[in-house]
C-alpha cells in the first residue's frame, strides 16, 4: 500500500466513518419526524413500519396548523422571540461593555453575582412573577413574557457579550477617539463591526430560549390565542392519544425558524463561540 | 462626554420604552378583536373556562359544547383556556396562590380535598339542591365527592368517569381455549396458558414505570375486597392478602410478561398490546381510541378487573372529573347556569361519546351510542351493580400523591429487580400512608 491510498484509508477510518456516523446518529429523529408528519393517522401506528410515508399527506400540517392553532401560537411566539432578542442585545451590549472597558468597585462580586443568577431553579419563580404581573396588569399579555426572559437571559448575555468586547483591542477604540469620536460613535463605528459574530451567537441563544420555553410562557399567560409554540405542542400529548402525526408536523413547524436562523447565523456562530472561549 | 452618553443611553431606553409599548399597542388591539361584544351591554358576563385535558381531541369537543351554550344564553360568553394534561394541577396551583382563578373549571376529583381546603371552590350544594335533573346524575359519584373534603360539601359535580378494567385478546383466547378470565385464579391461568415465548407472546404486561402504582393499587384492592384504605390510623396497604397478591402478580415477571416491563410507562404498556405482543393488559376504558386504530373490532376486547373470591366488582372511587366553580367568579349565577348545562342529558351524552368515556347522567345511560359501546357497557356494568366495593383512596393527604409517585413506582422496580420483598415493599408504602394520616390529623386535632 502506497503512501497515498494509506492516508486515504486513515481519513476513512478517522473522519469519514466517524462522521457518517454521527450525522447519523444526529439525523435520524429529525428524518423521523419529519417521515411521521407526513404520514397517515393509521399508518404511524401500524407495523412493520414503513421507512417513508406510503400515502404522504399534508392533513397533519393542517390539522396542527388550523385545528389546535398552531398560526397563532407561532405568530405569539415570534412577537415574544424578536422583542426579547432586541432588548437582550441593546442592554447586554451597553453593560458588557461596561465590563470590559471601565474599572470599578465590585467589578468581581457583580460578575459572580451575574452567574449566581443562572443558578435559581425558574419553577420556584413562578408564583411570585405570577403575582407581580397580575398587580401589573400584564398577565396574558406577551409584555410579560418578553420581560421575564429578557431578565432571564440578560445577565449570562452580558457576560458573554464582556468576552466579545474584551477581545476587541482597546487601541482601536482609542485611535477612534483620538480622531475626533466620542465614545459611543466609537462603539458604534469600531467595535459593534467587529462585534457582529457576538451579537449574532447571543440572538440565537435568547431567540432559541424564548422559542423552547414553555413553563412560564404557559403559567403567565390565561388566554387560549396567547400562548405561544411549545404550550401548543404539549396539547398534543394526553395520556389517552398521542396525536403522532400533528404532534410531529407541529415540531417540523416549529424548527423551520431555528434552523433558518442557524443556517443563517452558522458562520458567524463558530467565530463567536471561539471568541468567547477565548475571552 | 458624560453627559453625552447619558443622553445616548436616555434616548436608547427611550427607544427600548417605545419599542415595549409597540409590542403592548399590538396587544390590546388584538385583545378587542378576540371579544367581540355582545348586543345587550346591561347583562353581558364573561366566564372563563379551564380544561384541565386539553389537545385536539378534546378542546374541539368544548368548543362545540361553548357554543351550544353560548346560543341558547346570548348574554354569556364563555372563554376557552385549554391546559396541558402534564402541567394543569400546576397551573391551577398557581392560579390559586395568586388568587387568580377562572370562573369555572374541569377538575379532577382527586384535585377536590386540597383545592376546597386552600378554599378555593364555591360549595354548590344549594345550587345542586335546587337543580330539576339532580337525580340524574350518579348518587354515588355525588355523595363520595362531599365525603372526600374536610367541611362535607358539594364542589364539584361529575360528568364523566373512568374504570380499570383488562383489555384482552379475544381471538388468540378463543385460539388457544383460554377462558375469558372472571376470578383470581383464573386470570393467572389465562396468563400462562397465553404465553408462548418461542413466539414472541406473553400473556400479560406490568406497568412497571411511571404511573404503575395506580394501577397496582387498583389491582390489589379487587383482589382483597377490601373497602377501607385506612383504619383507625391503620393502612391496609399491607394487609396479608395484598401481599399474597403482589407475590403472585410480580412472579409473573419475565416468566409471562416481557423483561422491559419494569420501565413501562402508559405507552410503551399499551403499544406491547396494540401491537401483538401481549394478550391480555390493565388499563381503563380511556385507551379504546388507541386500540382501535392499532386492532380489528374482533382483536380487542374489554373486561372487567376479577372478582373477589366472595363474588364482588371493586372500583377505585372518584375515578371521576367534575365541573368546579371557583369562589372568586363574579358571577356565580351564570357560572352555574353553564355548570349544569355542561351535566345536561345532552352536554353529557356529546362529550362521553366523543370522547369514550362513562357518563354520569342516568339518562345517557339508556341512548343508543351507549347500548353499542361494548367496553362502556363493561365499565357500566361494574358500577350498576349495588354488590360492587368502591374503595376510598385518601385523595385528602397531601402527600398522597407524592407516597404513589416516589415511594411506590420506586418500590415497584426494587422487588421487580430481585432487590426488595414484597413485604417489605408494603410496609415501607404502608408506613408512608400512615405518617401522613397522622401528621394530617394533628393539623385538624380529629
Amino acid at each position: 500500500m502506497n503512501r497515498k491510498s494509506q492516508q486515504k484509508f486513515d481519513r476513512l477510518f478517522t473522519l469519514n466513518i466517524p462522521i457518517l456516523a454521527m450525522l447519523i446518529f444526529t439525523l435520524f429523529p429529525l428524518y423521523w419526524t419529519i417521515n411521521t408528519a407526513f404520514k397517515q393517522e393509521g399508518e404511524i401506528v401500524q407495523r412493520p413500519l414503513s421507512y417513508l410515508p406510503v400515502s404522504p399527506t399534508i392533513d397533519n400540517f393542517v390539522t396542527a396548523w388550523t385545528n389546535v392553532g398552531f398560526s397563532t401560537y407561532f405568530k405569539n411566539s415570534l412577537l415574544v422571540g424578536v422583542c426579547t432578542v432586541l432588548i437582550v442585545l441593546v442592554l447586554s451590549t451597553l453593560s458588557g461593555y461596561a465590563l470590559s472597558r471601565y474599572k470599578f468597585k465590585g467589578k468581581r462580586p457583580f460578575l459572580l453575582m451575574l452567574l449566581c443568577t443562572q443558578f435559581i431553579p425558574r419553577s420556584m419563580l413562578i408564583i411570585p412573577l405570577f403575582i407581580i404581573f397580575k398587580n401589573m396588569g400584564l398577565i396574558s399579555n406577551p409584555l410579560s413574557l418578553i420581560i421575564t426572559y429578557a431578565a432571564v437571559e440578560i445577565p449570562f448575555t452580558t457576560v458573554l457579550m464582556n468576552g466579545f468586547i474584551s477581545n476587541v483591542p482597546r487601541e482601536l477604540e482609542e485611535a477612534a477617539m483620538i480622531d475626533g469620536c466620542n465614545r459611543l460613535q466609537a462603539i458604534r463605528h469600531v467595535i459593534f463591526p467587529l462585534l457582529i459574530p457576538g451579537i449574532v451567537a447571543t440572538s440565537v441563544f435568547t431567540f432559541i430560549y424564548t422559542w423552547n420555553e414553555f413553563l412560564l410562557a404557559l403559567m403567565l399567560t390565561n388566554q387560549q390565542g396567547r400562548f405561544t409554540l411549545p404550550v401548543g405542542l404539549s396539547y398534543m400529548m394526553g395520556e389517552f392519544n398521542i396525536n403522532y402525526g400533528a404532534l410531529a408536523a407541529g415540531s417540523v413547524i416549529a424548527l423551520i425558524p431555528a434552523i433558518i436562523l442557524f443556517a443563517y447565523a452558522q458562520k458567524h456562530l463558530v467565530n463567536g463561540m471561539g471568541g468567547a472561549v477565548k475571552g | 462626554m458624560y453627559k453625552k452618553l447619558s443622553k445616548t443611553l436616555l434616548a436608547s431606553s427611550m427607544a427600548a420604552a417605545l419599542l415595549l409599548a409597540g409590542c403592548g399597542g399590538q396587544d390590546s388591539a388584538e385583545k378587542s378583536n378576540a371579544a367581540p361584544k355582545k348586543d345587550d351591554p346591561n347583562e353581558e358576563v364573561t366566564l372563563t373556562f379551564w380544561d384541565e385535558n386539553a389537545g385536539p381531541q378534546r378542546t374541539p369537543i368544548w368548543e362545540e359544547l361553548i357554543k351550544r351554550f353560548e346560543e341558547e344564553n346570548p348574554n354569556i360568553d364563555v372563554e376557552y383556556v385549554g391546559l396541558p394534561k402534564d402541567s394543569a394541577k400546576t397551573k391551577y396551583d398557581a392560579a390559586i396562590a395568586a388568587n387568580d382563578t377562572p370562573d369555572v373549571g374541569s377538575v379532577q376529583t382527586s384535585w377536590l380535598p386540597e383545592f376546597s381546603l386552600r378554599d378555593a371552590l364555591l360549595p354548590l350544594d344549594s345550587y345542586f339542591e335546587g337543580w330539576d335533573q339532580k337525580d340524574k346524575i350518579n348518587a354515588g359519584a355525588i355523595d363520595f365527592n362531599k365525603d372526600i373534603v374536610n367541611d362535607n360539601k358539594l364542589y364539584g359535580i361529575p360528568y364523566t368517569q373512568n374504570l380499570d378494567i383488562l383489555w384482552v385478546r379475544p381471538d388468540w383466547f378463543k385460539e388457544k381455549g383460554t377462558k375469558i378470565p372472571e376470578t383470581w385464579d383464573e386470570f393467572f391461568t389465562a396468563i400462562e396458558e397465553q404465553t408462548d415465548k418461542a413466539n414472541n407472546r406473553y400473556g400479560y404486561t406490568i406497568r412497571g414505570g411511571a404511573g404503575g402504582s395506580f394501577q397496582l393499587q387498583r389491582l390489589m384492592y379487587a383482589y382483597s375486597g377490601e373497602e377501607e384504605y385506612i383504619k383507625d390510623g391503620k393502612s391496609t396497604i399491607n394487609s396479608p392478602e395484598h401481599a399474597e397478591f403482589l407475590k403472585k402478580y410480580f412472579a409473573l415477571y419475565k416468566e409471562y410478561t416481557p423483561k422491559s416491563d419494569i420501565t413501562n410507562g402508559y405507552k410503551e404498556m399499551i403499544a406491547g398490546f396494540d401491537t401483538g405482543a401481549v394478550a391480555m393488559v390493565q388499563h381503563n376504558i380511556g385507551s379504546f381510541g388507541e386500540h382501535s386504530e392499532a386492532l380489528e373490532p374482533d382483536q380487542f376486547q374489554a373486561i372487567p378487573l376479577p372478582k373477589t373470591p366472595d363474588g364482588k366488582y371493586v372500583a377505585e372511587g372518584g375515578n371521576t372529573i367534575g365541573v368546579s366553580i371557583f369562589k372568586d367568579t363574579e358571577h356565580p349565577e351564570a357560572a352555574w347556569k353553564f355548570t349544569s348545562f355542561l351535566n345536561s342529558k345532552e352536554s353529557q351524552s356529546y362529550w362521553n361519546q366523543e370522547v369514550g368515556q362513562i357518563p354520569t347522567n342516568a339518562d345517557v345511560l339508556e341512548e343508543a351510542w351507549v347500548k353499542e359501546s361494548p367496553h362502556i357497557q363493561t365499565a357500566f356494568k361494574v358500577y350498576d351493580d349495588p354488590n360492587t366495593i368502591l374503595y376510598k383512596p385518601p385523595f385528602y393527604l397531601p402527600e398522597y400523591r407524592s407516597i404513589l409517585d416516589s415511594t411506590v413506582d420506586s418500590g415497584t422496580q426494587a422487588v421487580l429487580s430481585g432487590k426488595m420483598s414484597v413485604e417489605d415493599f408494603l410496609d415501607e408504602w404502608a408506613t408512608a400512608v400512615e405518617e401522613a394520616q397522622k401528621k394530617y390529623d394533628e393539623h385538624f386535632k380529629k
